[in-house]
């Protein structure tokens, strides 16, 4: 009776192990979307409401973790805010000039979104417990327009890209995801380069492949460069803001091709975001 | 376990709770800068209520959940978790469990396992890009907030899966003595 038992617990166990490699095998062969598709059609109301009752409780948790931060960055701040006024004079010049020159190309006023493309607001109702993936689920669905391959932002920059689309709700893969791979350009120097993730810091990015002749400085801006051609085109729309250098020594870059730059978007607390539909892939 | 189809039931319940739990709340808040991991904590805690089994089964179900929600390769989350639970599930198969210490310290023991299987895994599987050392700093974390997640885990698995337990009297509650009629 006893080894009866036994052997049927090793059975299981076998089956158990040998499911998850068949599972394994299935989605490197490409063949478990219609799987996954079809449980987070499932469960995504059900995370939707999870996550509008658990956000009380969840930004208390957060507010704790913030406040510690915060005394660490006060002094901090206070150096970059000197240096942020100076330049917010040579800023206000700049957006004037500008204003004049998007009413003479009669780009939309704003700029946030290129034209073309129509933004499907949403709310992240999901996140990867691990750092090994950096996914987050929105309740933005292929009913609203999302497609895979669509770029998705928030107020302050680029957050990552859809890369599954059920009716209801979409994966996003983060720019910190070791998935991700953004062709970028540094303003004002126009360094072209590829911004990747360092895995396991979301706070920390990697502009790669650049140009070791020309140096890139800290502070400067990181954007999409959006390039296009005839057979392959870059999945982002130019200008849309990544992030800054945050460190850029010049022995990295002339001999690794490399600079590090941190993220305009908190990519650790993402709560609303834009899926930019449509735009010239359409 | 006495696997009785409301038992099973529960358990089933508690493997969707758990996961909705850790997508919807604990992954998306931070303290240190960490998210707290509750599933292998959860996992450990069945293997150690159930046995190998019930420890197995459960992390292979929750693994293939979060697979599924998370659009990631299917079949790693469950490796992993199932390994885990089936080692908690041994450990309470081999040893008494004599200190309350004990669910805990395994919570965080396995998890620390679990996150540095996630992190094999997700090598193996192949990351074309930098690892950033700070993946250690939040393995440990994660294992410290087990640690302090495993007991009420624990308990409140215990309590729920009580009816079906083998070795787990039920004890009077405190304050209420025996009576006997007449006296």
């Amino acid at each position: 009776m006893y080894r009866k038992q036994v052997r049927r617990r090793r059975a299981v166990l076998a089956l158990l192990v040998v499911g998850s490699f068949v599972l394994l095998t299935i989605t490197y062969g490409q063949g478990s979307d219609g799987v996954q598709r079809g449980v987070s059609t499932i469960f995504s109301p059900v995370q939707s409401v999870a996550d509008r009752a658990l956000k009380p409780a969840r930004d208390l948790v957060n507010w704790f973790d913030k406040t510690f931060d915060a005394r660490g960055k006060e002094s901090r701040l206070q150096g970059e805010l000197e240096v942020a006024r100076k330049q917010a004079v040579g800023v206000k010049a700049a957006l004037a000039e500008n204003a004049e020159l998007r009413k003479l190309v009669q780009l939309d006023r704003s700029g946030a979104i290129p034209s073309g493309y129509q933004p499907a607001t949403g709310r992240v109702i999901a996140r990867s417990p691990s750092i090994w993936f950096a996914d987050v689920t929105i309740d933005v669905g292929s009913g609203d327009g999302a497609k895979v391959g669509d770029p998705v932002v928030n107020g302050d920059g680029l957050v990552g890209t859809v890369a599954a689309v059920t009716s209801g709700s979409s994966q996003v893969a983060l720019i910190a995801d070791n998935s991700s791979a953004v062709s970028a350009k540094v303003l004002p120097a126009g360094v072209q380069g590829v911004v990747k993730p360092n895995v396991g810091d979301p706070g920390d990015l990697i502009l790669d492949f650049i140009d070791s002749a020309k140096h890139v400085h800290r502070s400067q801006a990181v954007v999409t460069s959006g390039w296009r051609g005839e057979e392959i085109d870059s999945g982002f729309p130019p200008n849309i803001p990544i992030g800054e250098v945050s460190r850029a020594p010049l022995e990295e870059q002339e001999a690794q091709q490399q600079v590090h730059v941190r993220p305009y978007a908190d990519l650790r607390n993402l709560d609303l975001v834009q899926v930019l539909t449509g735009g010239w892939r359409e | 376990m006495i696997l009785t189809p409301k038992m099973t039931a529960r358990l089933i319940a508690v493997v969707l709770l758990a996961v909705i739990l850790q997508l919807s709340f604990f992954s998306q808040v931070a303290l240190f800068h960490t998210s707290p991991d509750v599933l292998p904590a959860v996992v450990v805690s069945l293997g150690l209520l159930g046995g190998t089994m019930t420890g197995a089964v459960s992390g292979f179900a929750i693994g293939f959940l979060l697979d599924c929600l998370l659009v990631q390769p299917l079949g790693g989350g469950s490796l992993v978790l199932l390994t885990t639970g089936y080692l908690a599930g041994m450990f309470r198969e081999r040893f008494e469990i004599h200190s309350p210490l004990v669910p805990p310290l395994l919570c965080m023991v396995l998890t620390l396992f679990a996150e540095l299987g996630f992190g094999a895994l997700a090598l193996m599987l192949g990351i074309d890009s930098a690892v950033s050392t700070l993946v250690v700093r939040d393995t440990l974390i994660k294992s410290i907030f087990a640690f302090f997640l495993g007991w009420p885990i624990y308990l409140g698995l215990r309590r729920l899966l009580r009816p079906a337990l083998v070795e787990e009297p039920v004890r009077p509650r405190a304050g209420r003595r025996p009576s006997v009629l007449g006296a």
